[in-house]
């Protein structure tokens, strides 16, 4: 499972790779926590890629309701529909069934991912915390049975279990009863050695030793007191960023100029002044 | 298959010590858990460790603790009563063991190690001195100054508006949906369109009240508090404490103040003895913490937090409301005084997870209050 999910580009830690592969084999779903930018949305872009199948995406919000995550009617098509029909003559029922019909529902990503013909889609439910409690009930009642009510057209049922991968960046206490039908997955920073790989791959510009260096640097810089620790996306986008200044080397001054990229906090940036930036250098130079 | 069998009795052991330690570990959690082990390699320790902590959904907070148990269980050498075990009990901050039911209530079974050297102090008194404190009647002028006050207040908690959009038949967005299923009656015309709207999310304010000796001299005012809550609120629950935790909200009835004094002095055991803040709050945490807090809700606590209980519980116990409710707010009456610090042991362990912190001596002192919700 390790290889494969690194085959499609995601380097996995084995407590990563084995919750996905159990969560694939118990047909349950996989809920994500750890902090902002340690790769949890990553997990179900993967787990699709891998799949050969789509990924549905179902953005949590406070107040998302099951208009924007179930299904609409395509009201202003109905309408014209309607119009159309008031100059053609035509049975009424024959009429109905048109109107009603699929192709005038609008699929949210709920219905989405449960109609998917093909096979089993990935259906990712991401910051499922931002979401209201009340969402939150109603969302065990699609996860248990896959099936979804729609008064005009009866009961439709999953044609496939999708995968169902939930992610909460724990700014609220997700319930009890989701967490208890979901396996569950914390994602911790990911170790030096991880992280050289990720941004290897993820950043091919960068050479050996500036990746060593920067991740070595991320690695200690983590290790302070930050109000906002950086991710793996943080450290990629600073990789990146150095590439694109043509910069083989760090030094004090483009860490300084470039110290943005990894934190977004002023009090953070603050705090990480030359004095902080010459000695996070000098541990990143070291072991060489 | 006595192989198999014997892996599920050893997972149950093994979930009935994570349990024991203070894991929520539920029966469906054991299921996926033993199914989750005929998936995976039984040979390779590192993978069962892993499939065992991902099926069994045990926090991150929680994981030392299973790490331990897990060297235990499944490394094949349990001793009896090994000493993280010991470790892990003592860290565990609810023993549910410590309730007792005696008849009418659930009482904090109170701990003997803890009663010495600590009477020294002003206002604590250990002992549970079961008394019952006679009460005045409020001024009727007071009374209403407090309702007046507190009514400012429910209102001004009961400004957020929430996300979600409900039917209305005021201003709001058109409601397709609804509007459609109208017109249905009415010969597919739109006669009416139906709308939807952000509705003012219903405050609600959970009161924890110190009734302890050291806060007798406040009683008075602090009661009527709560009565005036009471009439200006829909959703307000008021539980008092001291060396146990009592629902009080039934016993005030905004009609009768003279029968819920009866009734509170009645029901409310040990008035004006000793405190056990951390106790009472645990209890309240795993009692009614789902049912009662949530992102609406404002925690007000009335005490003056001298309590030489247990502090690591007091802490823990702050930091699950801190997760779950809206606000939370703490009166201290000794606040008044200009040279009181707030150091006693029980209000230092709390202030880190409070959101205002005022006094409460008079009504003035609660004015304040008023300012500081937004």
């Amino acid at each position: 499972m390790q290889a494969e999910m690194e085959r499609c580009g995601y380097i996995a830690e084995p407590a990563i790779a084995t919750a996905v592969y159990l969560a694939k084999e118990m047909q349950k779903p996989l809920l994500v926590e750890g902090e902002a930018g340690v790769g949890k949305t990553e997990i179900a872009k993967v787990l699709a890629r891998m799949l050969a199948t789509d990924l549905v995406r179902l953005q949590c919000y406070e107040g998302l309701d099951t208009n924007t995550a179930l299904y609409e009617w395509n009201y202003q098509r109905q309408l014209l529909r309607l119009k159309i029909a008031e100059r053609e003559p035509r049975d009424p029922g024959e009429l109905e069934d048109l109107i009603f019909g699929r192709e005038y529902l609008l699929e949210r990503p709920l219905l989405r991912a449960i109609t998917r013909r093909e096979g089993p889609a990935v259906l990712l439910i991401d910051e499922i915390d931002r979401a209201d409690e009340g969402f939150e009930a109603f969302l065990l009642e699609v996860l248990s049975d896959f099936q979804i009510t729609i008064p005009e057209l009866g009961t439709i049922r999953a044609e496939h279990v999708p995968f169902v991968v939930l992610t909460s960046n724990r700014s609220r206490e997700i319930g009890d009863a989701l967490r208890r039908r979901c396996l569950y997955l914390f994602v911790e920073h990911p170790g030096f050695e991880k992280e050289l790989r990720i941004l290897q791959s993820k950043v091919p510009g960068v050479n050996e030793q500036l990746a060593r260096r920067i991740t070595r640097f991320v690695q200690r810089l983590r290790a302070r007191e930050l109000r906002k620790l950086p991710g793996v996306a943080e450290t990629l986008d600073w990789a990146q960023a150095l590439v694109r200044l043509h910069r083989d080397a760090l030094d004090a001054e483009t860490v300084s100029a470039t110290l943005g990229c990894l934190l977004k906090d002023e009090h953070d940036i603050k705090a990480t002044g030359e004095e902080a930036v010459t000695e996070l250098l000098a541990y990143a130079f070291e072991k060489e | 298959m006595s192989g198999a069998h014997g892996i599920v009795a050893q997972l149950a052991r093994f979930a009935g010590a994570l349990r024991s330690c203070g894991v929520r570990v539920g029966l469906g959690d054991e299921i996926d858990a033993a199914s989750s082990l005929t998936l995976v390699d039984l040979l390779d320790r590192a993978e069962v460790h892993r499939a065992l902590r991902i099926a069994l959904k045990v926090p991150r907070g929680a994981w030392e603790t299973f790490d331990k148990l897990f060297a235990e269980y499944w490394d094949g050498h349990r001793a009896p009563e090994h000493p993280a075990l010991r470790e892990a009990r003592k860290s565990d901050r609810r023993p549910p063991a410590q309730w007792r039911w005696d008849g009418e209530r659930v009482r904090l079974a109170l701990r003997d190690e803890q009663q010495d050297t600590e009477g020294e102090l002003p206002g604590y008194s250990p002992e549970a001195v079961l008394r019952r404190k006679p009460f005045d009647q409020f001024s009727e002028s007071e009374l209403a100054a407090m309702e007046r006050l507190l009514a400012r207040l429910a209102l001004k908690l009961a400004t957020r508006r929430s996300r979600r959009l409900v039917p209305t038949i005021a201003r709001g967005i058109i409601d397709l949906r609804r509007s459609f299923r109208r017109a249905l009656g009415s010969d597919g015309e739109f006669l009416k369109l139906a709308r939807r709207a952000r509705p003012l999310d219903e405050a609600s304010l959970v009161v924890l009240y110190d009734t302890s000796g050291s806060m007798e001299a406040y009683t008075r005012v602090l009661l009527s508090f709560a009565f005036a809550l009471r009439r200006v609120m829909k959703r307000v629950e008021i539980f008092a404490f001291n060396t146990t935790l009592v629902r009080v909200t039934r016993m005030i009835a905004p009609a009768g103040i003279p029968q819920s004094l009866q009734r509170l002095s009645a029901g409310v055991p040990d008035w004006s003895g000793g405190t056990r803040i951390g106790g009472c709050l645990a209890e309240f945490v795993s009692l009614h913490k789902q049912t009662l807090i949530d992102r609406n809700t404002t925690v007000v606590f009335v005490s003056d937090g001298l309590d030489h209980g247990d502090t690591a519980l007091l802490e823990c116990s702050m930091r699950e409301l801190r997760a779950r409710a809206g606000k939370i707010i703490w009166l201290n009456p000794l606040l008044g005084d200009s040279r009181y610090r707030p150091e006693a042991a029980g209000m230092r362990a709390a202030l880190p997870f409070v959101d205002h912190f005022g006094p409460a001596h008079n009504l003035k002192a609660l004015e304040g209050l008023l300012r500081f919700v937004p």
